[in-house]
């Protein structure tokens, strides 16, 4: 059997066994437990549409004003 | 294959953004008329550029009205010639070739920028306006001593151009 | 003890030696070129010049070849063997094997780089300043083409190695699916594989024959063009194993688990397809290719967007995901319960933001025409520090201190200072970046000791060259200590007592391989199709190049980049080889 996919039931046990490393922070049992079905990553969204808005408005930007708005355009 | 349905939203609007971008290059280069540099400069031997029609004396001359050819060559670590005077108001095409090892051309602050390669010809158009003067480097790494490479592009009122001294003032 | 407890070490110790090994080699490659790396933010921006200008192009050629190619690698196969180990839980099918590739690769990388180093000792008369990209017809010394064939055949039998791991245990188990970190290893190596060809075509059939003088020329735009072959996936290359740990290492360390695995492996899958086809956007402003070839490059340049655009929101989700199941709330409420403290966390968070910002800059690099703008100006080191040299590099070094207790059974000296640590590198990388940034678009060129012209001065619109400077200086200074403090922290660790319980094990996607179709792990379809990709996109390239400029140039003479000793060094080598000139 492969350990690169712990079967579930390992989930309980690994988190005793999961002592402070670099990271003790991320060993506690989670408070919930979310399942594929059950979670919108609404927050992930919102972040990345801001991303989107910020490279279109950068790629106007720097493409007709910085570039097209330079000097020597090479046009031959 | 189940994919989250904002996942889906996200792929849709990558598409969207990569297709945007396409497409402002190509109205760069069809409506603008940004071209880039490529074969039509064709080929030399690096080692017989003495031998060459145009390289062997390079400079600036005259073609049309308003249109002029500078040849210029690179090699470590100078610019021939400099500065290359052209007149304002007019459109230049620069043909550079390197002597020995790769090299750079670039107008500095401006969008003339090319890379010498031994073997190869760039062909540049520029139109030029005001008269001024403009630095020229290497941006190229090419040997110890490139960071002393540097040149001078200078243009001149049209009146004060004199095509005779070839742009070698 | 259950077997989750165990540590990597405890279950592979020789495993896990060889990717402790590989790991000191990383190391003490980032260690140098971060001294290197200094100098240059020091001294180009005239800070502080200690070593002569003329000196500066060995710095920078040990820089870019310690930094790319011996830190990034050596990582890259220490990581990877540590995941296709573990991923299969199966050792490899010969471990003297193992150590045979790594020791050429080592071999290898310790020719080539004492051939540059001995750059600045002129009397022995060897050299390579050649810079990473070892253009000709400059000519390094013989011995740097020769170590850089040898440390790349250690790459290839690493490969072999693995791909044999992985035959072996399809056999024992035909039914399963690959395992995600196996996946992740495999389809790297096709694209490795791929990529290598256009630098194996051009070293061994042009530049080491011509360095040892059995061919009198080259064809400099071909050489160019096949590094650049190999240029552009190579940097995929040093990224996939940062998106490894992105994948699988931290959505565990938020407290999640990956938001979808078949995603995972559709973006490993069009990194194969499309990383080689592209080289040519790296001379988009060369003479002698068609313009047609550049903008097909230009499109599949962008489409190369997708695969990092999707793994940006399936990595943030898997943070979101441990954020919530954490008690995280609201729409941005969730980013603040993520376990900031810990900097194997905090370090991969930060080098995935920066990552996103040297996405921008990517993305205008990838314009084609825009290229104009920004083509060899400091623009383009300040672009790939984000990228190489942080999302790359931080998250290698925050991976380590997560990775580094399982390979040796001993904590972390100090968490506060690997914190410390990657917060500086991620200010200092700021500051350092986007001096590089707004002075490229100045004009300011890349690779010179001395950005200062004697004719004229660079035009700023806002703020002044020297403010920009300091800046640089700072931020590279910043980078610097950064540094040390990271190989501090580890080399305290080794001080630590051995213990037990140290083991981590990674929690499975919350959607996993099953969901996806099977075709996805056809390794063979997958190598099939990149090498026709690569086809189509080069063949006429390079045929145009050789039919125009002849398949060894028009002539010309070689540069050895030091001219005493490249012909003394020649002769002797030609008396051993009895070559009669
Ligand atoms: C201590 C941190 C670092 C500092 C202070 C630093 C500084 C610099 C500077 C100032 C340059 C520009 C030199 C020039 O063009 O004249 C440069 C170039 C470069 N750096 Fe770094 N760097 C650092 C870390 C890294 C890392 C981590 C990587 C990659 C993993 C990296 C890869 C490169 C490469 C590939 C070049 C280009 C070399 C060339 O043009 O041939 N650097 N670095
Ligand atoms: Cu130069
Ligand atoms: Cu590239």
């Amino acid at each position: 059997m492969s350990r690169g996919v712990p079967a579930v039931e390992d989930e309980e046990e690994v988190a005793e066994g999961e002592q402070s490393v670099s990271a003790p922070v991320t060993q506690e049992e989670p408070e919930r437990k979310l399942t594929h079905e059950e979670f919108d990553p609404k927050g992930t969204l919102a972040l990345i549409l801001t991303y989107f808005a910020v490279l279109a408005v950068m790629w106007v930007f720097m493409y007709f004003v910085e570039f097209l708005g330079n000097d020597l355009i090479v046009v031959g | 294959m189940h994919i989250h349905q904002y996942e889906k939203l996200w792929l849709g609007m990558s598409l969207l953004l990569i297709v945007g971008f396409i497409a402002t290059i190509t109205y760069g280069a069809v409506g603008v008329g940004v071209t880039m540099v490529d074969d039509s400069g064709g080929n030399v031997n690096p080692n017989a550029l003495d031998e060459h029609p145009e390289f062997s004396d390079p400079g600036v001359e005259q073609v049309g009205e308003n249109e002029y050819e500078a040849h210029v060559v690179a090699r470590q670590f100078i610019f021939q010639p400099d500065p290359i005077v052209v007149p304002a108001n007019s459109t230049v095409t620069f043909y550079v070739t390197s002597a020995d090892v790769i090299h750079g051309f670039s107008v500095v602050g401006t969008n003339a920028n090319t890379m010498v390669i031994p073997g190869e010809v760039s062909e540049v158009t520029v139109e030029v306006n005001e008269a001024g003067e403009y630095g020229l480097i290497c941006h190229e790494y090419c040997g110890s001593g490139h960071h002393t490479m540097e040149g001078i592009l200078r243009v001149v009122p049209e009146g004060e151009y004199n095509s005779s001294d070839g742009g070698e003032q | 003890m259950s077997v989750e407890q165990e540590t990597f070490v405890d279950r592979y110790p020789q495993e896990a030696e060889l990717v402790r090994r590989a790991f000191l080699v990383a190391f003490t490659a980032l260690g140098l070129g971060a001294l290197f790396g200094i100098i240059q933010a020091l001294h180009r921006t005239n800070v502080l010049r200690f070593i002569p200008s003329t000196d500066y192009y060995t710095v920078l050629t040990a820089h870019g070849v310690l930094m790319v190619i011996v830190f990034t690698i050596f990582y890259l196969v220490g990581l990877y063997q540590w995941a296709i180990t573990r991923s299969l839980d199966r050792s490899p099918t010969n471990i003297n094997f193992t150590r045979a590739w790594l020791t050429l690769m080592t071999v290898g990388s310790a020719l080539t780089g004492i051939t540059i180093l001995l750059g600045f000792v002129d009397q022995v008369g060897i050299s390579a300043d050649v810079l990473f990209t070892f253009y000709a017809p400059l000519q390094a010394h013989p011995l740097f083409y020769t170590g850089l064939v040898v440390f790349i055949i250690g790459t290839w039998l690493a490969g072999v190695d693995w791909f044999r791991t992985w035959l072996h245990w399809k056999q024992d188990n035909p039914d399963e699916r690959i395992p995600l970190q196996t996946f992740m290893v495999l389809t790297s190596m096709i694209m490795w594989y791929v990529a290598t060809i256009g630098v194996a075509v051009a070293t061994l059939f042009f530049l080491l024959p011509w360095s040892l003088g059995f061919i009198e020329t080259v064809n400099p735009l071909l050489t160019r063009t096949l590094f650049w072959f190999f240029g552009h996936p190579v940097v995929y290359f040093w990224l996939l194993p940062a998106y490894m740990l992105w994948y699988t290492v931290l959505p565990k360390l938020a407290g999640g688990r990956l938001f979808s695995d078949p995603l995972a492996r559709v973006v490993f899958v069009l990194f194969v397809l499309l990383s080689t086809p592209v080289g040519i956007h790296h001379q988009y402003v060369d003479p002698g290719i068609a313009e047609g070839f550049k903008f097909i490059a230009m499109t599949n340049t962008m489409f190369l967007l997708l695969p990092s655009l999707l793994t940006a929101f399936t990595v943030v989700a898997s943070m979101e995901h441990g954020a919530r199941q954490r008690g995280g709330e609201g729409l941005f409420g969730w980013l603040t319960v993520l376990p900031w403290r810990d900097p194997a966390f905090t370090g991969m968070a930060l080098a995935g933001l920066m990552f996103a910002a040297g996405g921008f800059s990517g993305m205008i690099n990838a314009g084609m025409n825009i290229n104009y703008l920004i083509h060899n100006t400091i623009w383009v080191p300040g672009h790939f520090h984000l990228t190489v040299g942080t999302a790359v590099a931080l998250t290698f070094m925050a991976g380590t201190y997560w990775l580094w207790p399982q390979l040796t059974n001993r904590r972390i000296y100090s968490r506060p200072i690997g914190l410390l640590q990657v917060v500086m590198w991620f200010g200092g990388m700021a500051l350092m970046s986007n001096s590089m940034h707004v002075a490229g678009l100045y004009g300011v060129p890349r690779r010179t000791a001395e950005p200062e012209y004697a004719g004229f001065d660079f035009n700023t619109a806002f703020g002044s060259i020297s403010e920009l400077n300091i800046q640089l200086a700072v931020g590279g200074t910043l980078l610097f200590v950064s540094t040390l403090l990271f190989l501090g922290n580890l080399g305290l660790s080794m001080g630590n007592p051995k213990v037990e319980g140290l083991g981590q094990s990674l929690p499975e996607p919350l959607s996993g391989a099953s969901d996806s179709p099977r075709v996805l792990d056809n390794m063979k379809l997958w190598a099939g199709i990149a090498l026709l990709l690569v086809a189509l996109a080069y063949v006429l390239p390079l045929g145009a190049i050789i039919q125009n400029g002849g398949l060894f140039g028009m002539g010309g003479d070689a540069y050895p980049v030091s001219v005493l000793g490249a012909f003394d060094g020649l002769d002797a080598v030609r008396e051993l080889l009895g070559v009669v000139r």
